[in-house]
């Protein structure tokens, strides 16, 4: 490795693409987000070039990586990302980018709610001891969310302030989305609050979540996009597991981004060049 | 033995069979009497491996919807729903694969409850279809253990079922076929069980998308020669390559249990996968589920009762703990899959807390949602997320 080597991790997620560079110390140096549309490829480029106005880990012809610069894919598209120098799951990416974050030493869950999916990962001894992602289901995701404030016509920023204005609590019952959304017609119809509902949307997801897994650890974090726009997410997990501790990682939307910076880094720190699964491997246990 | 010379031979007759005046079909469940059918002359042709061939070749796409319009729930069995819709739509694989029209005309029906009633309500629809007699045997389920009244119930359940073929084929059941029937599929089956324990060898010599290919003759001609010479040959071939160290998975560097159906749709991508991540799923329930080692021909009809009142499917939830528990220390596992297929509740454990429990115990388990058939209950991307994350982090 020479010195002022970037390692570089692509989200490459349902709903956004989210890049993060680190240097060798774990500091981030660059943030950067753009929506998940198509030509994929294009707009990946796009996003991990900063649109032209930052440094970038593409060569000029825009297909390969520049030398001192590393580049690890995670996400949904990961495999679809043809110059990255490493691919890993999702799962390992957010605890990686979890661990470096906040240096947790005990027992941990991470519990990351993303656009298509939720995760409980739970750590221990510093490794992933287990993890559930949700059933093929948007209920507990951040598209059940987007789809019931699309029919409800409220701005996404608007919905935790809305739901903190409750004045009632409600329960939503149903499983799927569409049913959910039949559901929160029928309850308009009847006159209730706006504010009422959206609060209930909300608890929705948590339960759906909190139904995935029992969490068995005392210290629990927070990441991913949905967690860090929607706050009032938080309000209530802790409402639901009043003896945890809780944590918010920082930019928790860029969480696994950062965690496959780092995989970067560990991974060409110990050899350059390409990663096999071995070295992975041996990589996620340290 | 070329498998797929067995398979179009077996194909082949039963069409001629089905075609011949003087031959008979019955319709058998996988995991039931096909020693007395055969005993008793019939050509045996069971509609779950009709089924797999619909998934696998994911004509069951277009049919299972055709099976839902008609009134067959999207949440029932998608064997029977794949199979109805492409009754009703005047197809099958055979076809495409054999030259054959159709399934063949059953001359009687014969379903066994001891994987799910689901086999009654699909062979009831086609007894109706077919205007031919049908016969359940209705075993005592989901047992701890099997005891002796649990195998005179269905010796019994047998000798009615024996009473009724005589009357069709207008002939008694001669004892020596019974025996000659037993022994062959005792001998296949314990050949078959030796072919599945070669990937005990580090690195497996076949994994278990193999093992859903060669399981064919196991499950379609149990009571013949084909299948025991088959498994004779399969079993010496795979000797060979433990032998010589050559592997299903190159690299094989985790071992994977399956539980659960396969997902006969996604079998090449999902050998696929685990091959690209060298791990290498060396032992399944599903496979398992055809080794039969109680069966006896000198006492045919209790030995037949046990081997198919033991199966896997047919015991309570300590068991089936045991059984996996096992298997994992046999074949040295890494890691348990449990495959939660939306419409086969009884193959899916892990909707009864099982990988919790194995969890505890320090056997690490992740779930995966699919169907055997229906690729509507399967998503390829989640799926293929959690697999490869689950071999990152064992």
């Amino acid at each position: 490795m020479e010195a002022g080597h970037l390692y570089w991790g692509i989200d490459c997620g349902s709903t956004q693409i989210k890049v993060v560079a680190c240097d060798h110390d774990g500091r981030i140096l660059h943030r950067r987000i753009g929506r998940t549309l198509f030509p994929l490829m294009e707009h990946v480029r796009k996003v991990l070039s900063g649109g032209g106005s930052g440094p970038s880990p593409l060569t000029d012809d825009q297909r390969g990586i520049k030398a001192n610069h590393t580049v690890v894919a995670t996400g949904y598209g990961r495999k679809h990302i043809d110059f990255a120098q490493g691919r890993l799951t999702e799962i390992s990416a957010h605890f990686l980018g979890a661990q470096e974050s906040l240096q947790l030493k005990g027992p941990y869950t991470i519990v990351d709610i993303g656009g298509q999916d939720s995760k409980v990962i739970e750590v221990q001894d510093g490794r992933i001891g287990q993890f559930v992602i949700n059933r093929k289901c948007a209920a507990g995701t951040g598209a059940f969310i987007e789809e019931l404030a699309h029919r409800l016509e409220v701005r996404l920023e608007d919905l935790t302030d809305l739901a903190r204005a409750h004045d009632k609590k409600m329960t939503l019952n149903s499983y799927c989305t569409v049913f959910s959304g039949q559901e929160v017609i029928k309850i308009l119809m009847q006159g209730e609050r706006l504010e009422n509902l959206i609060q209930a949307l909300y608890a929705s997801v948590v339960q759906r979540v909190l139904e995935m897994t029992n969490i068995t650890t005392e210290t629990v974090v927070f990441s991913g996009g949905v967690m860090n726009y929607n706050p009032v997410l938080i309000d209530l997990f802790q409402h639901a597991l009043p003896d945890n501790k809780t944590y918010l990682v920082e930019n928790a939307q860029y969480c696994g981004a950062y965690g496959a910076a780092i995989f970067a880094r560990g991974v060409v720190e110990k050899q350059a060049g390409n990663f096999s699964k071995s070295e992975i491997r041996a990589q996620l246990v340290t | 033995m070329d498998m797929k010379k067995v398979m179009k031979d077996y194909f082949l007759d039963l069409d001629q069979a089905a075609k011949d005046p003087d031959r008979k079909v019955a319709w058998c469940t996988s995991v039931g009497p096909a020693e007395i059918l055969r005993a008793m002359g019939f050509e045996v042709f069971f509609p779950e491996n009709h089924g797999a061939m619909l998934g696998a070749t994911r004509i069951s796409v277009d049919t299972i919807p055709k099976a839902n319009a008609f009134g067959y729930s999207p949440d029932i069995c998608s064997y029977l729903t794949s199979d109805v819709g492409a009754y009703l739509k005047g197809i099958t694989p055979l076809t495409k694969a054999y030259g054959i029209e159709s399934v063949p005309r059953p001359d009687i029906l014969v379903y066994n409850t001891n994987q799910c009633k689901d086999v009654m309500h699909w062979f009831e629809y086609f007894a109706n279809e077919f205007d031919a007699p049908i016969f359940g045997i209705h075993p005592p389920t989901h047992l701890p253990q099997v005891e002796d009244s649990h195998v005179a119930d269905v010796v019994a359940q047998f000798e009615d079922l024996i009473r009724v073929l005589e009357a069709l084929q207008g002939r008694a059941l001669r004892q020596e076929d019974l025996k000659r029937t037993c022994a062959l599929s005792k001998q296949a089956t314990d050949l078959w069980a030796q072919v599945l324990e070669t990937a005990m060898a580090r690195p497996s010599p076949l994994s278990f998308f193999d093992g859903t290919i060669f399981m064919g003759p196991i499950v379609v001609l149990r009571g013949t020669e084909v299948a025991r010479d088959y498994y004779r040959v399969l079993l010496t071939d795979l000797k060979l390559r433990a032998a010589a160290r050559v592997a299903a998975v190159p690299g094989e560097s985790k071992r994977i249990y399956w539980d659960g159906m396969p997902i006969w749709g996604r079998l090449r991508s999902l050998s696929d996968l685990f091959k690209s991540n060298q791990a290498c799923v060396v032992a399944s329930t599903y496979c398992n589920s055809w080794i039969f080692s109680d069966f006896d021909p000198q006492d045919p009809l209790p030995g037949m009762a046990r081997a198919y009142l033991k199966i896997f499917i047919n015991r309570n939830d300590r068991y089936k703990e045991d059984y996996i528990r096992k298997l994992v220390d046999d074949y040295a596992i890494d890691g348990v899959i449990f495959h939660e297929a939306k419409t086969c509740p009884n193959n899916s454990n892990s909707q009864y807390n099982l990988p919790a429990r194995l969890r505890k115990s320090g056997i690490p388990a992740v779930i995966i949602n699919g169907d055997l058939c229906d690729l509507r209950c399967f998503s390829d991307e989640q799926s293929a997320t959690i697999i490869e994350a689950f071999v990152e982090t064992l």
